[in-house]
This record gives C-alpha cells, sequence and structure tokens, in this order.
C-alpha cells in the first residue's frame, strides 16, 4: 500500500517530464497524460530565425514525428514576439553559403511543420511578422492573443514571399485575401487576423490559449490517426511536392537574390532605420 | 380548336410527366411546364449507394444530358435520410468483378452531376453523411431543411475521402475549412452548414425547399445555355480531369487497399455493430 503510494508520487513528480533532448533555443515538454508536446520558441530577444534555431526547430519536429507525437501546440517563450522571422542581420552582408544553409533548413522546417503527420496548434503570443507568420500558418490551427499583429510583409523589406508560402496563405485565407495581404505586406491585428480567417481564435491570455489549443487537439481524440493523417496528407501534398520538386532551384534562386546588391541596399536602409534604433534603446 | 382545348385540359390536368425509364430506385419526374427534372432517391431504407442504385442515378443523369434538361432537383423520398452514403456491404468481403463496377459507377455518376451541363440543386430533406454530402455538394445549389446533419465524415471511420469529394467540398466552402472540415470528420447542423456556406439555403419543409429551388432556376431564364455550361466547365474541369486523369489508378489502389484485414475485420465489426442496434 505504502509502496504504491510513493510510486504514484514519483508518477506524479514526472506528470509533466521535460524534454530537452533539443537544446536551448527550443524548449520541448511532453504532458505525459495527454501526449501533447509544447515547442515554446526561446532564442532571445524576438526569436528570430537563425540557422542555429532553424536547425533546432527542423531537429524538434523529425523527433516529434519519429516518437509519433499525438499532438503539437507551437509558442514563444516571449511575451512581445511569437517570431519576428528570419534573422535580417543574417541577411546582411552574408556569406553565400550560410544562406545557403539557413534557406534550405527553412524549406526543412516548413516541409516537416506543414506536413506533419500528428496535428499541431500555433499559440501565438506575440507579434508574427513574416517568418513568424510562416511557422503559425504551418499548422493546422491558429489561437492568438489580443494586441499583437500577424501577417506576411515581405514585400517591406524588399523580398517575396517563396511560392510556397503564398499558397500556405492562399489555402488559409484564399486567393483574392492573399493577393491583396501580400502585395501590400500588410501586418493585421490580431481581430482583423480572426475576421480574414487568418486565425482561427483570439485568448485574452496565454493560459487560455493553451486551453483552446488542447480543445481543438482533443477533437481528435476518436480519429484514427492514420485515417486522419493520410487525409491531411493528400489535402496538402500537392503544395509539399511542389518545393521538394524546387527545392536546389529555390535554394540558388533565393541565395542570388539576397547578395544581389539591389537588395543588401534597401535592407541595410532598413537595418538602419528600423532595427538598429531599437537596439540602441 | 376543340382538340387544342382538349389537350391543353389534359397538359393543365398533368403537367408532371413521369419518366420511368431509370427503375425503381431513383423516381424521375420532369415538370412539362418548367422542363426540370426532379430525381428522387428511392432506396430503402436509407438511400445507401449500393452498385444498383449508382447504376440507376448515373443512367439517370445521363439521360438529362442527352435530353437537353433544363435542369435537375435532387432529393429523397425518406423523410430522415437524404443518403447514408456508400453502402457498406459493397466493401465487406466484395467480389471485385462486382466492386470495380461499383467505384467505375461511383465516379462516372460524379462526373456526370458535377459535371453537368444542366443546373443542379439538392434539396437535401435528410441527413446526408459521407456519399450523401457529395451528392449534395456536387450539385450547384443545396437547400437543406432544419435538425439534419450533413458533412464529409470518413475520418471517423478510419476510411480516407478520396481527393475527388475533397475537391467538391474545397468548391463550396474554400481550402481551409475544408481541411478542417475533413481532417476531424466533421458533421455539421443545418445551421453550421449555412453559416460555413456548405448549404446555400435552409427551408422548413420540402415543399418551400422546392420553391426556393425553382428560384433558383428562374436565375437562368435569361442566361444562354451555351454561355453558361461552358462557364461551368471551365470553373469545374481541372477537378473532373483530375479524376478523368487517375482514375484507373485510383481503382487499382482501392482494389488492392480494400482486402487488406485489418480494414476487412473493422467493416464486419462495424456491420456487427448495426445488426446489434437493429435488434433491440
Amino acid at each position: 500500500m505504502a509502496f504504491r503510494t510513493a510510486r504514484n508520487l514519483a508518477y506524479f513528480s514526472n506528470y509533466i517530464r521535460n524534454y530537452s533532448t533539443n537544446g536551448p533555443l527550443v524548449n520541448v515538454t511532453v504532458n505525459e497524460k495527454s501526449g501533447f508536446a509544447t515547442a515554446t520558441l526561446q532564442r532571445p530577444s524576438v526569436n528570430s530565425l537563425n540557422l542555429e534555431l532553424l536547425t533546432e526547430i527542423s531537429h524538434t519536429l523529425q523527433q516529434l514525428e519519429k516518437n509519433k507525437c499525438r499532438g503539437l501546440i507551437l509558442t514563444s517563450a516571449s511575451n512581445k514576439v511569437f517570431s519576428a522571422g528570419l534573422d535580417l542581420f543574417e541577411l546582411h552582408k552574408p556569406n553565400a553559403d550560410k544562406i545557403k544553409q539557413m534557406w534550405s533548413t527553412l524549406q526543412e522546417v516548413w516541409i516537416k511543420l506543414y506536413g506533419s503527420s500528428y496535428p499541431t496548434v500555433a499559440v501565438v503570443n506575440g507579434h508574427a511578422p513574416a517568418g513568424g507568420c510562416m511557422l503559425a500558418l504551418s499548422c493546422e490551427y491558429r489561437v492568438m492573443l489580443n494586441n499583437f499583429i500577424i501577417g506576411l510583409n515581405e514585400a517591406q523589406i524588399g523580398f517575396s514571399a517563396p511560392m510556397w508560402l503564398i499558397d500556405g496563405m492562399r489555402n488559409t485565407i484564399g486567393s483574392r485575401q492573399a493577393e491583396f495581404a501580400l502585395t501590400a505586406g500588410t501586418l493585421f491585428k490580431t481581430e482583423e487576423a480572426l475576421k480574414i480567417g487568418l486565425v482561427d481564435e483570439v485568448a485574452q491570455s496565454k493560459e487560455e490559449a493553451i486551453e483552446k489549443a488542447e480543445k481543438f487537439l482533443n477533437k481528435f481524440a476518436k480519429i484514427p490517426p492514420h485515417a486522419r493523417s493520410m487525409t491531411k496528407a493528400a489535402l496538402r501534398g500537392a503544395n509539399i511536392q511542389a518545393l521538394v520538386r524546387n527545392k536546389d532551384e529555390e535554394v540558388r534562386s533565393y541565395v542570388d537574390f539576397v547578395t544581389d546588391s539591389q537588395f543588401q541596399d534597401s535592407l541595410g536602409e532598413f537595418i538602419e532605420l528600423n532595427l538598429k534604433q531599437k537596439l540602441s534603446k | 380548336m376543340a382538340l387544342r382545348a382538349v389537350r391543353s385540359l389534359a397538359s393543365l390536368s398533368n403537367p408532371i410527366r413521369t419518366y420511368s425509364t431509370s427503375g425503381p430506385l431513383v423516381n424521375v419526374s420532369i415538370n412539362e411546364k418548367t422542363g426540370i427534372a426532379t430525381a428522387t432517391l428511392q432506396r430503402p431504407p436509407v438511400n445507401s449507394l449500393n452498385l444498383e442504385l449508382l447504376t440507376e442515378l448515373c443512367s439517370t443523369l445521363e439521360q438529362l444530358e442527352k435530353n437537353k434538361s433544363r435542369g435537375l432537383i435532387l432529393t429523397s423520398s425518406s423523410n430522415t435520410v437524404f443518403s447514408a452514403g456508400l453502402d457498406i456491404y459493397e466493401m465487406y468481403k466484395p467480389n471485385m468483378d462486382r466492386y470495380k463496377q461499383f467505384w467505375t459507377t461511383l465516379q462516372q455518376t460524379w462526373i456526370n452531376l458535377y459535371g453537368s451541363s444542366y443546373p443542379t440543386v439538392a434539396v437535401v430533406n435528410g441527413h446526408a453523411p459521407a456519399g450523401g454530402c457529395l451528392l449534395a455538394l456536387s450539385c450547384e445549389y443545396r437547400i437543406m431543411l432544419n435538425n439534419f446533419t450533413i458533412g464529409l465524415n470518413e475520418t471517423k471511420l478510419g476510411m480516407i475521402a478520396p481527393t475527388w469529394f475533397a475537391a467538391s467540398m474545397r468548391n463550396a466552402i474554400g481550402t481551409r475549412q475544408t481541411e478542417l472540415a475533413l481532417i476531424t470528420g466533421n458533421l455539421f447542423t443545418t445551421d453550421e452548414a449555412l453559416k460555413i456556406g456548405l448549404v446555400d439555403e435552409v427551408a422548413q419543409s420540402k415543399d418551400e425547399a422546392l420553391e426556393k429551388a425553382g428560384k433558383f432556376f428562374d436565375k437562368f431564364k435569361r442566361i444562354p445555355p451555351h454561355a453558361r455550361t461552358m462557364t461551368k466547365t471551365l470553373l469545374r474541369g481541372a477537378d473532373i480531369q483530375a479524376l478523368v486523369k487517375t482514375r484507373n489508378e485510383e481503382m487499382n489502389k482501392l482494389t488492392a487497399f480494400i482486402n487488406d484485414p485489418k480494414l476487412q475485420e473493422a467493416i464486419g465489426m462495424y456491420l456487427e455493430s448495426l445488426k446489434q442496434k437493429q435488434n433491440k
């Protein structure tokens, strides 16, 4: 009897076990009861996607797939920013090889997250421009906190979102809205994002958002997983194949684009005007 | 003069002509005044789609195409079920020749209905899960009665809806909602279906629904039919070509998949549970 109590206590203390298999930039915990994993981006200060963070995300997703994860909640350790997108400093005056690796890993992250067999929810608990929006869009469901912005604003920095991301946006909010949003590089406030279907629910706090995320993941409790994942694969497969077929060519063309002086000049200006000021404060 | 009067009187008293070319499982009547055909599924108890029903439906659609029908209303003689979807008995320990025929006829039925040159309205006067939802989605317009459910719930049964089922849904409610609906195998209530555009109107009775269907057909009174048809073909053509190009490949995959022992076991158990429900 005493032994059983001791065992139960031990079980409870391991109730939420920390998997720190992935390293410092992405924290992964698995709720043993529900089987749902939470991956928290934690690269100060704004979870900007550099090669290291992208690599850890890619590795995390691979592990989750391998361990037959029952569902993933993707969120941020910051309470202001979900992810600021690609690390612009790494794109500025870059080493071409590094850009090649970065873009390649970015593609991998998309393929693994957008194409995951397990259900995914983004708890967008901070601003999500550009690459941050990409991560949120890759998930099956998005719950966002109030008073933040989300969108694909690549056009604002003289960039174009890649085709697979454009399709991802189209598939979420429709062609008309996507065209409008992408050409203007629009960043939507939470309420606007909800209105056009860019996010699915709004929450007042991170706790509430996680609750809503789990509610979504629990919808699949009675659905045979293989039927669910094959259905998702059938729906998303064409998009993913389109990227897989053109992967290397796209990497080449983005490396060329990024290293080109026209982009470098406009990026330099953008950093000067928008980022350096903030950092020096 | 007298003869004309007699003829007019005759047509007044019998404006609905019945074609019994299609047989017992699909009743087809044509309103002589409007030229609109009504095809009523009548395979008791729940219009489940077996080879015989699909064959009659497929042939009906071909006849209507040949006779240049001015429009079709698709509905059910049951007042609780529009159609319960594919007949599970067709998938349980199937005779392979019959199974191939079954699936080919299903594909053709969809091609004929989704791609019909004439306008189509589904009067959804009962539950419409899975294949029932497919038939409704294939029509251009859907009017549903209150207090029923509709959706592609294949995932709930461990099955995967073919891509052309998804295409029909996408055509109505868009990509994002289709993905959500399909992975959760959601069955929408009438109100929910109206809200997301899965159905276009709600009616309180079958008569009201038929009236609303008439209003839909009226929209095309002044539209040259060939222009309407060409436009519909442009919009729906890609979806249809996608099936036409892959129908044999799909058939091969399904015939390989259907005999999987685990699947057959699951189907057997499901049929057993249905029998037990009936015996209660």
